[in-house]
């Protein structure tokens, strides 16, 4: 077990997952986190970014690999002290916003924060202020159903920020949306991490997320890759077959 | 076929269920074809054969109850993207649901036949041959229309009930019907009004990570695929516009189920106090004047409008003065559930008090509680318990994509096993003395 540089808040080793039936989705990821810096890990769909994340945040144990967080091992840690590290020291944003549909939005928002144990009113007080700051501060009172899908979306960004977490895993937040509205997810997103060095890492398919983050690791079929080589795809290859055998 | 082939996939839990409504079904049928019995060997008393046709109402009422919340947690037939998209519309799915039903409350109803059959001697080489040929007119030979008749009752009222709370509502949006339970179904507005959902959604969610389940239930990949909801592989959110649905309706049969419950309780004192002359046999052997019974069913009626109020009550109760996240989320989600949860248990308290007064009613006098009056009450108590259960269950499947989300926020499932535990505890503490008292209150005139 070799210790991790210092420097990498998160740093994941040779990373291996395989699913129930036997389809793998990752084949040896190595990849380190800088702090306060935004990562997106990039890549067609299918490619493993979900996994990853899901490895990297504890959610899902790899089947081999190590991932540290600040010089501890995450990959040896049990289902509980891993529920707690999430629970203290990550924040996880969906591709689809999911509230709990019965709470209110400042509710959904200070759900993490009354879940560390924060008390009620100071968990309000800072979801609110992040609420006000995504710009949903008017309509804290109402329940989920009465908000708009991009609005959603930006109360479960303020429910992750707002407990301050070392790490943001934000797996292709901005998946259901529009692209006004995308653009002003993501620059939220960005701004808020920046301004309260927050480290994130960001799942995305899309070359224009990608380019708002710092580094940008790119990934395959479950491999890090650096260049992508693909072969040129033929446009007309079944046409041009076609017309030649009749 | 489509239905036989969804029946025989389906999970060992899903199959228990179905057993147990083929057991009710047999119960109430094997009822039915006693009350044949009775009126074949009695053929100069048409009124006792009638009467005992119409206290068979109750548990065939039950079965049916149980049976249609069977039908609604039936992962087999809820609507899934895969086969929206090959045809296999809720409409279809509807029509699958009520075969499904009518196959294991016929299978039931068999089960009754066989049993009454063999206890008739009609069937031998079993022990008990006969046991009750006497009480069963053996010596007059079945007439087969009545027969045919009692026997589909349960099976017909069933699949129609079914069909009928799982008919597809309205047409909404340009995607089609709107799925009645859809409220309630996580995966039902996907096939349903999916207009906005990820076109990949069913292969990501099969795709990717399957986590191991809690519970140890994991089932193998292939019947995971069978049943996607209720085996959620991967707590991947469902990929629909998850809360733009309004939640349901705040209760309001309370006021309406409190009136209902002193009417009934008043008729009863009243019919006592009046000296009514008792012209009604109740299955006990005991006489009691019919202006009782209509106080019961009026009880019976108000704790069942009264359940859902109550319970949204509590939760409302639960959650107020300032409370933390363990109350919040046990108090909120009571109320969002209070219709689904209530109902069934403002029945189960209808059955539990009305039992209670006949426990201290007859404790005294003789107890001639017949084997045909315990299999009844067996039935409906029964019935209804599993009714709750079962509704308790569909809760869960309903929730079970915020409880992955709440698990992704790093929840502690400690902590969602107290909010359980919680809910259970606050009804429990409000509906037990409620219908301890109810049951105290309904025996007092008839003990005096």
């Amino acid at each position: 077990m070799v210790a991790p540089p210092d420097n990498d808040v998160l740093w994941a080793r040779a990373l291996h997952f395989q699913h129930h039936d036997g389809s793998p989705a990752l084949s040896g990821v190595s990849l380190g986190v800088r702090e306060g810096e935004i990562l997106a890990v990039s890549g067609p769909r299918g490619s493993g970014k979900t996994t990853l994340l899901r490895c990297l945040s504890g959610l899902t144990p790899a089947q081999r690999g190590e991932v540290w967080f600040n010089s501890v091992p995450v990959h040896t840690m049990g289902t509980l002290t891993r529920e707690r590290l999430r629970r203290d020291r990550f924040g996880w944003i969906d591709p689809v916003p999911v509230l709990v549909p019965e709470l209110n939005v400042w509710e959904n928002a200070a759900l993490p924060l009354m879940l560390r144990g924060t008390s009620r009113r100071r968990a309000k007080t800072s979801a609110v202020e992040w609420l006000e700051r995504l710009d949903i501060g008017d309509s804290i009172r109402k329940r989920p159903h009465q908000l708009h899908q991009a609005e959603r979306q930006r109360v479960c960004i303020a429910r992750a920020l707002a407990p301050a977490p070392s790490i943001l895993f934000a797996d292709e937040p901005t998946a259901p949306l529009h692209r006004a509205d995308r653009a002003h997810v993501l620059r939220t997103l960005t701004t808020a991490a920046r301004s309260h060095g927050i480290t994130v890492v960001l799942a995305t398919h899309d070359a224009e997320t990608a380019a708002l983050a710092d580094r940008t690791v790119s990934l395959l079929d479950g491999r890090c890759v650096t260049t992508v080589h693909l072969p040129p795809v033929a446009e007309t290859e079944g046409r041009a077959a076609c017309s030649l055998s009749v | 076929m489509l239905a036989l082939r969804l029946t025989r996939g389906a999970r060992p839990a899903v199959q228990l269920r179905r057993l147990l409504v083929a057991v009710a079904s047999a119960g109430t049928g094997f009822l039915l074809l006693c009350t044949l019995g009775h009126a074949l060997s009695h053929p100069d008393d048409p009124a006792a054969s009638l009467l005992r046709l119409a206290w068979c109402l109750t548990p065939l009422a039950a079965t049916v109850y149980f049976a249609v919340a069977v039908a609604r947690t039936d992962p087999g037939t809820r609507p899934r993207p895969g086969l929206a998209a090959i045809g296999l519309g809720p409409a279809r799915l509807m029509a699958v649901s009520a075969t499904t039903t009518a196959l294991s409350c016929t299978l039931g109803s068999m089960l009754a036949l066989l049993v009454f059959l063999h206890l008739r001697g009609d069937l031998t080489g079993l022990p008990f041959d006969g046991a009750a040929a006497h009480a069963l007119a053996a010596d007059s030979p079945l007439p087969l229309p009545a027969t045919v008749t009692l026997l589909s009752l349960v099976p017909a009222i069933a699949s129609v009930s079914a069909a009928m709370t799982l008919r597809p509502q309205g047409a909404k949006g340009m995607f089609g019907t709107r799925w009645r339970g859809s409220l309630r179904r996580p995966d039902a507005r996907q096939a349903a009004g999916g207009a906005f959902g990820r076109p990949s959604a069913g292969i990501r969610a099969t795709g990717a990570a399957p986590v191991p389940r809690k519970g140890g239930t994991t089932p193998a990949p292939v019947r995971a695929a069978h049943v996607p909801t209720a085996t959620p592989a991967t707590p991947q959110p469902d990929p629909d516009l998850t809360h733009t649905t309004a939640p349901p309706p705040t209760p309001d049969g309370l006021p309406w189920g409190i009136t209902i419950l002193a009417a009934g309780l008043a008729t009863e004192a009243y019919a006592i106090q009046a000296g009514n002359p008792p012209g009604l046999t109740l299955p006990g052997g005991t006489a009691t004047a019919p202006a009782v019974l209509i106080g019961w069913l009026l009880t019976a009626l108000g704790l069942a409008l009264a359940g859902p109020g109550l319970t949204h009550l509590c939760g409302h109760l639960l959650q107020s003065a300032r409370p933390g996240p363990l109350r919040l989320l046990a108090g909120r989600i009571l109320m969002a559930e209070a219709t689904r949860i209530g109902r069934p248990l403002g029945v189960v308290c209808a059955v539990a008090s009305a039992a209670y007064a006949v426990i201290t009613l007859y404790d005294t006098a003789d107890p001639s509680f017949g084997p045909l009056t315990l299999l009844g009450a067996a039935l409906v108590s029964g019935c209804t318990v599993a009714t709750l259960l079962t509704a308790a269950l569909e809760a869960k499947q309903a929730r079970a994509d915020t409880t992955a989300a709440l698990l992704r926020l790093g929840a502690p499932t400690a902590m969602l096993r107290s909010v359980a535990a919680l809910r259970a505890g606050a009804l429990l503490t409000v509906f037990v003395p409620l219908t301890l008292a109810v049951a105290r209150l309904a025996a007092l005139p008839l003990a005096r």
